[in-house]
């Protein structure tokens, strides 16, 4: 039970302060991003009125997303941020599947990725609807009903971003415990396939989806 | 073993920052709740609003979280400045 | 003195199998009221039937049954076993235990009488849907039982981990604060699956069609509601098995009996908000299954927006346990 929150770190002292990174998370994160250029790359190579199974693959995603994207932004919009919920989307979903691969590790499980990707998201939704309203119509949102529920307002909207990326942290790094904590008490007969599975097919691709969608609908909730 | 004042304080604040946030947790879940519920059936009678029918969902949805962010913030001011 | 610890030890077994007995008989006892309830204006409606709905309320009896016959394991493993050991968290251990399943029977209970009456309705309607209705109701009210397993299983590594090497002060709090984790985080889950489940076997009775959409449709939703329930396995799971500094302060014990609380608690009211949510897409998907991606991605992002609650509490449990 050593390995209980136990990560690899590579401590760096810039000006007397500590700057700590997590090896793994970082590894983890640039093997899904080597492996998505690779596909974004032989996906795209021979384009073929009949799809190569990896055209196909990538023509799902892209056609499914861009879908999904409309209907929650206007067409025009959906051109401009279609691209980014793809790779969103497709980089969570292989994220939180890449623990199933012995000796890899989801680098969802580090809160600082989950964390990074919401920031990134509050910050788009925001700039699109500083862009779409103008800066008057969106500062004035905060304060309503009254003036002095613009701090309240404030924390509400960065709740938003410890909602959303806590909730992928939670359930990764939750199963990932749970299945250490269950293999380690089993001594790993039967039960871990199963809940490696639920935690990581099942649980992984439904939290990929609900935080993209989440994106998504952040960004047409401050447009309109 | 003496009993210190200060840790008392500090104990009192922990588990009242833990009961803050977990009372609050309740209504706002079961709200949100119904209001995603509502939703639901709303755009199983009427498909083709279903951009403009989340949308009202969501904003329903953070006014009745609202209740639940300030249980947090009493939570974070118990923890981090009593 | 080591007679008069044994003492202790002994009440707090003792209390601690009263509490799981008493607590998880909560439940399983109403959700069978329920379930029979329904049979009896389900037996009126249509007399001829009555051998099958009589079969169907007895089986979905037997299935809600089943937390509480959890809740009476742990009891009787609480009244009957020596606890030997001399460490002084071995007056927390029986207590925790027997709250853990004693609260996480409840949800469970309750909730999986929902189906088994939707069920027994159903088969008045629909007769020619009872085989199909009783699959589908054995499925949903097995998934709704996996909060009470959850608890179940707290209770069982509370027993049977040998805490005896670590610290007293701090660890006599996190074991209570592991109990009421699990134990509390199962109740909303049980009773949000529970939901889900009897709308969807009141969705197959009126459209038989809809039926495979509708079972896949009750998974996924089960399958979101429950994901509080985990929050709560994974704190007391934390507590369980970290090793934590011995300490006198009281202010780090109740710090880590704080963390048990909050996501203890903070898991009720999103639990069964999330049940709402997918009970009503249930129901409409049976209504209009053309709508069904719609319905099942507002599902979705409406659940995960009820969830925030609960992943605020999480949040300050984490927070207690690792930053405090």
């Amino acid at each position: 039970m050593q390995e209980l929150g136990k990560v690899h770190q590579l401590i760096i002292s810039i000006f007397g302060h500590n700057m700590v990174f997590n090896l793994e998370a970082i590894a983890m994160t640039w093997i899904v991003f080597a492996i998505l250029i690779l596909f974004g790359f032989f996906a795209s190579r021979k384009k073929s009125r009949l799809p190569g199974p990896l055209q196909a693959m990538g023509e799902l995603f892209v056609s499914q997303l861009f879908a999904l994207t409309e209907d929650a932004l206007d067409k025009d919009l959906a051109k401009t941020y279609g691209p980014m919920i793809t790779a969103l989307f497709m980089f969570l979903l292989l994220s939180n599947w890449i623990g199933m691969i012995p000796y890899l590790e989801e680098p969802t499980k580090d809160l600082n990725t989950p964390l990074s990707l919401g920031l990134m998201g509050f910050v788009i939704a925001h700039y699109a609807g500083i862009k779409s309203k103008g800066f008057k119509t969106y500062a004035k949102a905060y304060f309503e009903p009254i003036f002095f529920m613009m701090p309240l307002n404030l924390i509400g909207e960065l709740a938003k971003i410890v909602s959303i990326s806590f909730r992928l942290f939670g359930n990764i790094m939750g199963g990932s415990i749970i299945i250490l904590v269950v293999s380690y008490l089993t001594y790993s007969v039967i039960l871990p396939p199963f809940l490696n599975a639920f935690f990581g097919l099942f649980v992984g691709g439904i939290q990929a989806f609900v935080f993209t969608m989440l994106t998504v609908v952040y960004i047409s909730v401050q447009v309109k | 073993m003496a009993i210190d004042g200060a840790d008392i304080i500090k104990a009192a604040a922990f588990l009242g920052a833990g009961l803050s946030m977990g009372l609050g947790a309740i209504g706002p879940g079961v709200g949100e709740g119904m209001a995603a519920a509502k939703a639901c059936e709303a755009i199983g009678k009427n498909p083709k609003e279903a951009g403009l029918l989340t949308r009202t969902m969501l904003v329903g949805q953070a006014v009745s979280e609202s209740t639940g962010i300030y249980s947090l913030v009493i939570a974070l001011l118990l923890l981090f400045v009593v | 003195m080591s007679n008069d610890f044994q003492t202790w030890v002994n009440v707090a077994a003792y209390i601690g199998g009263g509490a799981a007995m008493g607590l998880g008989a909560i439940g399983a006892a109403i959700g069978e009221g329920y379930t029979a309830a329904y049979a009896n204006s389900a037996i009126s409606r249509s007399p001829n039937l009555s051998g099958e709905i009589f079969k169907s309320m007895l089986v979905g009896q037997a299935v809600a049954e089943s937390a509480s016959i959890f809740a009476l394991v742990i009891a009787m493993v609480l009244l009957f076993t020596e606890f030997s050991s001399q460490s002084f968290l071995m007056i927390f251990v029986p207590l925790s235990a027997g709250l853990s399943i004693g609260f996480g029977a409840i949800g469970s209970g309750v909730g999986s009488g929902f189906p088994a009456g939707a069920a027994c309705m159903g088969i008045s309607r629909q007769p020619a849907m009872s085989a199909k209705l009783t699959t589908n109701m054995l499925i949903g009210s097995a998934v709704c039982q996996t909060p009470a397993i959850f608890a179940l299983v707290t209770s069982f590594i509370l027993l049977f981990t040998d805490f005896s090497s670590s610290p007293v002060s701090p660890t006599w709090a996190a074991i209570l604060g592991a109990g009421l984790a699990s134990g509390l985080g199962a109740i909303g889950s049980g009773l949000g699956g529970g939901l889900v489940a009897g709308a969807s076997c009141d969705g197959i009775a009126r459209q038989p069609k809809s039926a495979t959409t509708v079972t896949n449709v009750m998974l996924l939703g089960q399958a979101v509601t429950q994901t509080t329930a985990i929050y709560g396995l994974l704190i007391s799971f934390i507590l369980m098995f970290k090793t934590f500094a011995p300490t006198d302060s009281i202010a780090a014990a109740m710090a880590l009996l704080g963390a048990g609380l909050s996501i203890g608690i903070g898991a009720i009211g999103p639990g069964i908000g999330e049940g709402f949510t997918a009970q009503s897409a249930v129901s409409s998907i049976a209504k209009n299954q053309k709508a069904t991606a719609e319905i099942t991605r507002v599902m979705l992002v409406g659940q995960a927006v009820s969830e925030s609650t609960g992943i605020y509490a999480l949040v300050i449990s984490l927070v207690l346990i690792f930053v405090i």
